[in-house]
């Protein structure tokens, strides 16, 4: 199989000495879905702003589709779609001006911007109600615009920060159908964060788990589960997480800015 | 550089923020409301001040709404300019900058685009003041061709404004923090200029403030142009030291803002 994502030492730290993401290798290979699991603040997030080229790492570097994002981040960028957990839609605009703008921000000719739209527009089934603004969405709606968003340049792996962040679980559900869909339908690659190990365990080809920065494991949610059985009957990957994570809370070292975010994404979701 | 994706992103940036302004039915009113508000209070409060000949002649105009017209303007611009950063603040916050920060665009766009955006609702909103003003039988002596001057004018100032909003906002991150001190800048930027009272009529050590302040070269080219004609000598230096003053602040917000997100 053809790797697609190949970190390569990637580190990254902060202002003010922490270290966010610790000497990190992996790849990923094209057309699997990908989990990046950890605990708040185990540099998941970090992780991603990495491969995104949001951030620029401290030391080492990654390929996306055999790009060097340090060096060619403008070229990387095309490759990949990004939908962040902030559900980064704009309310007053339709859904269908939304998709117009991302399409601008990436340079679609004047030609292919209205096929483009209509054709993510069906991915994600809001066809019928593309000319409505943005507000009167539900948050389900709201979640699949954004995803519509981050595929409207057919890049060939989409960043997925937690996507189920905040919607109920049918809403969940349809989400993880579409992604679904997404693999196997367009042969995307997918990497997603996500904090519902069941739906990890379900739709994840491989998991990688994070923790303080390190990756403590990586494999197919079966081998996680085998790896462990001896220590717990019938593990879930509740426990596998758990077993590689530990056990005691989290100090969550959100900023303001942070927790006024989280706190807007889940009303928004909430519709 | 590739100058066409480059007049490409800053045409989108532009785009979003112009589409925004025009979806805010409120805000579009308060650009009518408020200089309605100003230009009948002010201008029925203090047109007795032009019945006194001596203060008629410190105004240069036997019309105070005629003095106080491109004053008006130019607030308008500083209120409206000096806020422009709190967009980026928003941005930051709701992911939306993030968004935009992983698509392939220019980072100098993004505060280009946005700058243009505050140029623009700048200009209409000094267009605004012009049409209120005409009703209230305000004389423009240089006529349309002057009108179209003082919209320019009002925008360049705008920009300036929305600049030093946008530098701000590259380092201040809360929105609190943003708003206070930019209503710490523009009420001593305002009274310190000569856009509500003459630079005749200030003691000594207010006229030398007035005279540096770059809303008075504003207000002062504008005022030229509208009530006194195209006296050049007096337009020109007023118009370099403003153009000169927007290109260094517009240089400093792309460069602190670029900084920001790398």
């Amino acid at each position: 199989m053809r790797t697609i994502i190949e970190a390569q030492g990637l580190t990254k730290v902060y202002k003010g000495g922490i270290l966010a993401v610790d000497n990190v290798s992996f790849t990923v290979n094209e057309g699997e879905i990908f989990g990046f699991l950890g605990p708040n603040g185990a540099g998941k997030s970090t992780t991603i702003a990495l491969l995104t080229t949001l951030l620029s790492p401290t030391k080492g570097t990654a390929t996306i589709n055999g790009i060097d994002i340090t060096k060619h981040a403008y070229q990387a960028r095309l490759e990949l779609g990004f939908v962040s957990q902030d559900l980064a839609v704009e309310d007053a605009l339709t859904g269908y001006d939304n998709l117009r703008l991302q399409a601008g921000f990436y340079h679609l000719t004047r030609t292919e911007v209205h096929d483009r739209i209509a054709e993510v527009l069906k991915m994600v089934d809001l066809t019928g109600r593309a000319k409505d603004k943005v507000e009167t969405y539900s948050g389900g709606m709201r979640k699949r615009l954004d995803i519509a968003c981050g595929l409207i340049h057919r890049p060939r792996i989409l960043f997925l920060d937690e996507p189920t962040l905040g919607l109920d679980i049918q809403t969940r559900r349809e989400i993880w159908k579409y992604v679904n869909t997404l693999r196997e339908k367009n042969k995307m690659t997918i990497f997603l964060t996500t904090h519902y190990m069941d739906e990890a365990d379900s739709l994840c080809d491989r998991i990688a788990i994070i923790d303080r920065g390190v990756i403590k494991t990586l494999d197919t949610p079966s081998a996680l589960k085998e790896a462990i059985k001896n220590e717990v009957p019938n593990p879930t990957l509740d426990d596998v997480f758990l077993h590689y994570t530990g056990k005691e809370m989290r100090e969550d070292f959100t900023s303001k800015e942070e927790s006024f975010k989280a706190r807007n994404n889940i009303r928004r979701a909430r519709g | 550089m590739n100058i066409k994706l480059l007049l490409s992103d800053i045409y989108w940036v532009f785009w979003r923020e112009i589409k925004k302004f025009l979806q805010q039915k409120a805000r579009l009113m308060m650009v009518v409301i408020q200089p309605l508000i100003w230009l009948v209070l002010m201008g029925n409060s203090m047109s007795g001040l032009t019945r006194n000949p001596q203060a008629a002649q410190m105004l240069g105009t036997g019309n105070y709404l005629d003095f106080m017209t491109p004053g008006i303007m130019i607030m308008t611009a500083l209120f409206g300019g000096v806020f422009g950063g709190i967009t980026i603040v928003w941005d930051r916050r709701t992911g939306y900058l993030n968004k935009m920060l992983a698509a392939p665009i220019y980072r100098a766009a993004i505060p280009l685009g946005k700058l243009l955006s505050i140029g623009l609702q700048t200009m209409l909103q000094a267009l605004i003041i012009v049409i209120i003003a005409l009703f209230l039988g305000v004389h423009f002596k240089t006529g349309v061709l002057g009108i179209i001057a003082l919209l320019i004018i009002a925008g360049l100032f705008g920009i300036i404004m929305g600049g030093i909003s946008l530098s701000l906002s590259s380092r201040i991150k809360s929105m609190e923090t943003l708003m206070a001190v930019s209503n710490f800048l523009t009420m001593p930027l305002m009274f310190t200029s000569n856009a509500m009272f003459p630079t005749n009529a200030m003691p000594g050590w207010l006229k030398a403030i007035a005279m540096g302040n770059p809303v008075s070269y504003a207000v002062h080219a504008m005022r030229t142009i509208s009530t006194q004609g195209w006296i050049w000598h007096d337009i020109l230096p007023a118009l370099a030291a403003l153009s000169g003053i927007m290109i260094l602040i517009v240089a400093l917000a792309i460069r602190l803002f670029s900084k920001s997100v790398n």
